[in-house]
């Protein structure tokens, strides 16, 4: 498996942060990148297209992140859920690990923890 | 962090002007330190002993340490020790000031000596930046001791000013802190932390500094106030208060958690509470940065 053969859904409120996420990828050669802004369209995105990866803020209106991850995962119990936020509290931590979220990245978001999921996914050729 | 008090102190103060500081806080990046001011904060030198170097600098050719150590005002080992010790950042503002003769080295020496003794600052204090010292400065800034949210606010301002420095730049001066029952918005951004006990935080300022503001957080140079920009104010309003957050959970085992950020622009902020604005000047203009009591 290699970058381009990944399906990303990038989840966040913020328009800002969804752009500076994609930018990213697409500049290592991630094609096919999917948006959505709250976490009701983050489940619905999820059961249509099933992506490979899913980043997934958790403050979000509508539905938050660990909403989120409990509704992907009953759906998909191995999906590939990254929880990237700035509340990396142990709550937060200990629930989204508990529904199967694969990884908690604390932001700022730095690019090499990003690179360092991507790895993790080609390497274990999900 | 004690730049940006000492920065404060000087306007109060009389020492500079606030265009003088502003200038001053832009030059700060590009200045050397030079042995004079260091010598004059270590304590090793006088002003008046660093003025006659300088004269004697005019007509001979040598270095400064040279001809301290000449003069007998330095040993050879102090001059050492000063070039290789660690330079506490706000040191480079004075330097910046006295580079553009907005300050002699006396009026430096007398304003730092005023400076550490009205905030009862020592200068191991300044080299070690500990966090305990600084919540201690900023709980006498501003005037926090008798509150009841003291540790709690000084907690959330040393990081909010932490985050202000890493993000978005060390070039500011706080000023002193303005309580409000009713806060009038202009470009404003809220958002609420609740859960063991609740409170709400906002970052107010005009448009043109909103704007100057969400670029420099973002990194990029945005023209208008469109959605990018008021997100970017929100990713730094949501990434101060989840470190906040996290730092509670960490450190104190209070749990908290946060509700989405909102922007509030041209309204009034007004929930029978206490607002607790505290203004920062930056090149740009002043942005109000706002906390209220909180409800256990």
């Amino acid at each position: 498996m290699t970058i381009n053969d990944l399906t990303v859904l990038v989840c966040d409120d913020s328009i800002l942060a969804r752009k500076q996420l994609m930018n990213f990828l697409i500049s290592i050669g991630c094609t096919n990148i999917i948006e959505a802004a709250n976490g009701t369209m983050a489940v619905e995105i999820y059961k249509s297209q099933k992506p490979d990866l899913v980043f997934l803020d958790i403050v979000m209106p509508e539905k938050n992140g660990i909403e989120a991850t409990r509704e992907i995962m009953e759906y998909d119990k191995d999906a590939y859920i990254v929880m990237a936020s700035s509340v990396g509290t142990q709550t937060n931590l200990r629930e989204a690990l508990k529904l199967g979220a694969k990884d908690f990245i604390q932001k700022p978001l730095n690019t090499a923890q990003i690179q360092k999921v991507l790895d993790t996914i080609i390497e274990g050729g999900c | 962090m004690y730049t940006q008090f000492l920065g404060n102190y000087l306007l109060n103060k009389g020492y500079v002007t606030k265009e003088q500081l502003i200038e001053a806080l832009q030059y700060q990046k590009t200045v050397h330190l030079k042995l004079g001011v260091l010598a004059i904060h270590a304590g090793y030198m006088t002003a008046s002993q660093v003025e006659q170097i300088h004269i004697m600098q005019t007509h001979k050719n040598e270095r400064f340490g040279e001809l301290a150590v000449e003069a007998g005002f330095l040993t050879q080992e102090q001059v050492d020790f000063l070039l290789s010790s660690q330079k506490p950042d706000y040191l480079l503002l004075s330097q910046a000031l006295v580079d553009k003769g907005y300050m002699t080295t006396a009026q430096f020496e007398k304003a730092m000596m005023e400076y550490q003794s009205e905030y009862e600052i020592t200068e191991n204090d300044f080299t070690d930046e500990q966090s305990d010292k600084v919540m201690q400065l900023i709980q006498h800034f501003y005037k926090l001791e008798n509150d009841s949210n003291s540790e709690l606010f000084s907690q959330y301002i040393t990081l909010l000013f932490n985050n202000i420095i890493r993000f978005i730049g060390k070039d500011f001066t706080p000023h002193e802190a303005v309580r409000l029952s009713v806060y009038p918005t202009d470009k404003c951004v809220t958002q609420k932390i609740q859960g063991e006990f609740s409170t709400q935080t906002a970052i107010d300022m005009n448009e043109d500094s909103f704007i100057a503001f969400a670029s420099r957080y973002a990194g990029e140079e945005f023209t208008d106030n469109d959605e990018y920009v008021q997100a970017s104010v929100e990713d730094f309003v949501n990434l101060n208060n989840g470190l906040y957050v996290v730092n509670l959970s960490n450190e104190s085992s209070i749990e908290l958690s946060l509700e989405p950020p909102i922007s509030q622009f041209d309204t009034q902020l007004n929930e029978n509470i206490e607002y607790f604005q505290l203004p920062v000047t930056f090149p740009f203009g002043t942005v109000n940065f706002i906390i209220t009591k909180t409800k256990i």
